[in-house]
């Protein structure tokens, strides 16, 4: 992509979140009906649930592009990987706080060893692994290789956490109809949707993020190992300025 | 410290949803205690999130500075 419309792009990204923060917050606040049976604390379902989606779709973004990886071998593709798999972890966690605080009221417990429970616990564990196993491998290339297997792997139980609630009778609720639900409100529907597009234009835009990091992270060391080869023909090393 | 009184707290949020449109068959029916504790677990669900967030976003943010810095730096000693 050209670089005036990539920043056009990454601006329009950040705006638009900005923007429908307050608007998702007015909505969820101000129009959803209250839900009769749990009250006030369902509310967290509209940050809850999107989180959901963002860390599969963080995952899903780490799965291909690990598969893109091993089959054309280019380095942006693994670069899009670790950006996907990281943000995964970090909505992945959302999902497991707020889980807890939601069930804690409403079931009488904060943790269950329900399928779903579990089988996302597993995912998030999965994509930590990831995340250290890059950390400790003793190179780039290795580090790309060894991940994206796991990342493959790891997708895995996607389909599982996402059918967990069909295929094993537990607590979690089954509230979208895609899900075998019985559907929601028009007004929640809404609601829903609106912090559904704004939890993926943040996750877009902060992916868009994490793999200039990335990319800066390479240059770096590129440039660090230049500075090695000019070294060894005579010139003074530099440092890599972090400490200057 | 001064701990807000549960009950009052929830007749206020109740008020509160009753005044922002909320239908009175749904706000007015749930008692204000129970309000109350909804709110503080959504208080805390919510705080989660934010912080959760925040805390990443910075993070990056603070990691893209020094990258672009340490780039910055490495291409002025080598000349580039």
């Amino acid at each position: 992509m050209n670089r005036p419309l990539y920043v056009a792009l990454e601006r329009a990204l950040f705006i638009a979140t900005l923007l429908l923060v307050p608007i998702c917050l007015y909505s969820l606040f101000m129009v959803v009906p209250m839900e009769e049976k749990m009250g006030v604390v369902q509310r967290i379902f509209y940050f809850h649930v999107p989180a959901a989606f963002s860390a599969f779709l963080g995952v899903a973004v780490c799965a291909l592009f690990s598969a893109l990886y091993l089959w054309k071998r280019e380095r942006r593709h693994d670069l899009i990987a670790h950006a996907g798999a990281e943000l995964g972890v970090l909505f992945c966690t959302i999902v497991l706080l707020t889980g807890p605080i939601w069930a804690r009221p409403v079931w009488g417990v904060w943790w269950t060893g329900e399928v779903r429970l579990t089988s996302t616990l597993v995912l998030w564990l999965i994509y930590v692994g990831y995340l250290v196993l890059r950390q400790n491998a003793e190179n780039r290339e290795q580090a790309a290789r060894w991940s994206a297997v796991v990342a493959i792997i790891g997708a895995l139980d996607m389909p599982i956490i996402y059918k967990s609630v069909e295929w094993w009778r537990g607590l979690h609720p089954k509230v979208l109809k895609m899900s075998g639900g019985g559907g929601l409100d028009p007004a929640m529907e809404r609601t829903l949707l609106l912090c559904t597009t704004t939890f993926f234009l943040l996750f877009f835009y902060l992916l868009i993020q994490r793999v200039r990091a990335g990319r800066l992270q390479d240059e770096v060391e590129d440039l660090l190992h230049r500075a090695r080869q000019a070294h060894a023909a005579g010139a003074p090393t530099p440092t890599t300025g972090a400490d200057a | 410290m001064i701990l807000p009184d549960i009950a009052s707290t929830g007749g206020a949020l109740t008020a509160l949803l009753q005044a922002a449109g909320v239908p009175d068959a749904v706000a007015g029916a749930v008692d204000p205690a129970q309000v109350a504790r909804g709110f503080r677990f959504l208080t805390a669900a919510y705080t989660v999130v934010w912080v959760i967030l925040a805390i990443y976003i910075m993070s990056l943010s603070v990691r893209l500075r020094r990258l672009s810095q340490q780039v910055r730096r490495l291409k002025e000693r080598l000349g580039i």
